[in-house]
């Protein structure tokens, strides 16, 4: 694998019992490049950021984030990638600035990060409240900040504009047009990244088409 | 690592003491649990219901467990977190070790109030069990109890069937627990077994939660990673 590679997927399966989410996806994204992951509901887009994201494991073919092969590799690439999936993957009962410490704990970052990652994303006077005191577009933001916290190389963001505020939609332009950063986005809206250089990939049926 | 494991303690603290989820359910099932015994074993007056008593006291104390551990992984499951813990580089042994950490936590925080409440119920005529044996048995116990529970907690979290499956895993493994448990607390009550039985039977429970820890460190990855 090229350095220049951040994801490189050959073959790449994943099974639930039968049901086949992705069969055998061949997919390259080069550093610093944004690539748009679109299809029809229930094309492998999820599954397809879950394991490069090493939440699930392959069932066949090989995958790898910054050339760590996943999953024998995988802790090496879990300090390059931030993920954001459909749910913002926090506790409602802790408040914004506790979830991000936790987070900072587990990623082995400095807590002195946290106050900054609140700043950038607009909610450093609302780090006291508890996140299911906060409206969905700032959880959002929070989900943002939490999947950033440790200055990932690779982002992998499931639906990520679904449910933004303007504030938070214009957090995450800011987000994918920092240098260096790689981004694999799955959209339904990938009009939305139109300003944006971007390449587009199309999953169906847990394929690459075209 | 150390530091992982104390935040997700401490985490597990705080959503207990803003949710209140685990440890009055346990309390409340615990004295529910007394009183139907009490009733059960005489009413009014317990005669030499006291080795009886005590080893429901266990059986009491392994089904509250059970229910605290329903709830182990509840927070995750319920708001899909474990993708959030499993994409950081976090030692899978870690998040095992901070669940069975707070869960002893709970167990104790259980038995506080449970323990003067059987004394209340049960102890109140005629010899009981040695207190101090007692809460040496309950201690190692629950270290077993939080080691093998979070485990299986973990396994079970994944499966749809989870309030099933955790029972038919845990309640088979709980039975050495009990019955060692049993042992030793009513061996106290006279006439006494030797000093000597009750230290081995405390180590048993000691070896008990010793063994389910080191399998808890080894195996807890390939229980929650899919």
């Amino acid at each position: 694998m090229s350095s220049s590679e951040a994801v490189r997927c050959r073959g790449l399966v994943r099974r639930f019992g039968e049901r086949e989410a992705l069969g055998g996806v061949d997919l390259d994204v080069g550093e610093g490049e944004l690539v748009l992951l679109t299809g029809p509901n229930g094309a492998g887009k999820t599954t397809l950021l879950r394991v490069l994201a090493t939440v699930l494991r392959p069932t066949g073919g090989r995958a790898a984030v910054f050339g760590s092969e996943l999953p024998r590799s995988a802790n090496p690439a879990r300090r390059l990638l931030g993920y954001a999936g459909h749910e913002p993957l926090l506790y409602p009962l802790l408040t914004a600035a506790e979830n991000l410490r936790l987070y900072a704990a587990l990623q082995g970052v400095d807590e002195a990060a946290v106050g900054p990652a609140l700043e950038r994303v607009g909610l450093a006077r609302r780090a006291t409240d508890r996140v299911s005191n906060l409206s969905r577009g700032m959880r959002q933001r929070l989900s943002l900040a939490r999947a950033t916290l440790h200055g990932p190389r690779l982002l992998l963001l499931d639906e990520p504009v679904s449910g933004l505020d303007e504030e938070g939609r214009g957090v995450l332009r800011s987000l994918l047009g920092e240098n260096g950063v790689t981004a694999l986005v799955a959209t339904h809206e990938p009009q939305w990244f139109a300003p944006m250089p971007a390449r587009v990939v199309t999953l169906r049926d847990g394929r690459v088409q075209g | 690592m150390t530091r992982a494991v104390l935040a997700l303690v401490r985490k597990d603290l705080l959503l207990e003491l803003r949710g209140r989820e685990v440890v009055p359910a346990m309390v409340t099932f615990v004295l529910a649990s007394f009183v139907l015994f009490r009733f059960a074993l005489g009413g009014d007056r317990l005669g030499g219901g006291v080795r009886a008593a005590t080893g429901l006291l266990w059986v009491a104390v392994v089904f509250t467990a059970m229910l605290g551990l329903t709830r182990a992984f509840a927070q995750e499951r319920e708001h899909g977190i474990w993708d959030g813990l499993l994409a950081t580089p976090v030692d899978r042994a870690a998040v095992w070790l901070a669940k069975a950490c707070s869960t002893f936590v709970f167990l104790v925080a259980m038995q506080a109030v449970a323990l003067p409440l059987f004394w209340l119920f049960f102890l109140q005529e005629g010899d009981g069990p040695s207190i101090p044996v007692l809460i040496g048995a309950l201690v190692l116990a629950d270290a077993g109890i939080a080691s093998l529970g979070a485990m299986l907690a973990g396994l079970a979290s994944a499966s749809h069937a989870r309030e099933v499956l955790l029972p038919v895993l845990f309640l088979p493994f709980a039975v050495p627990l009990v019955l060692v448990g049993v042992q030793v607390s009513v061996a106290t009550i006279s006439p006494q077994t030797s000093a000597l039985d009750t230290l081995q039977r405390l180590g048993f429970l000691g070896l008990y939660a010793t063994i389910f820890a080191l399998l808890g460190w080894a195996l807890f990855e390939y229980v929650v990673e899919d």
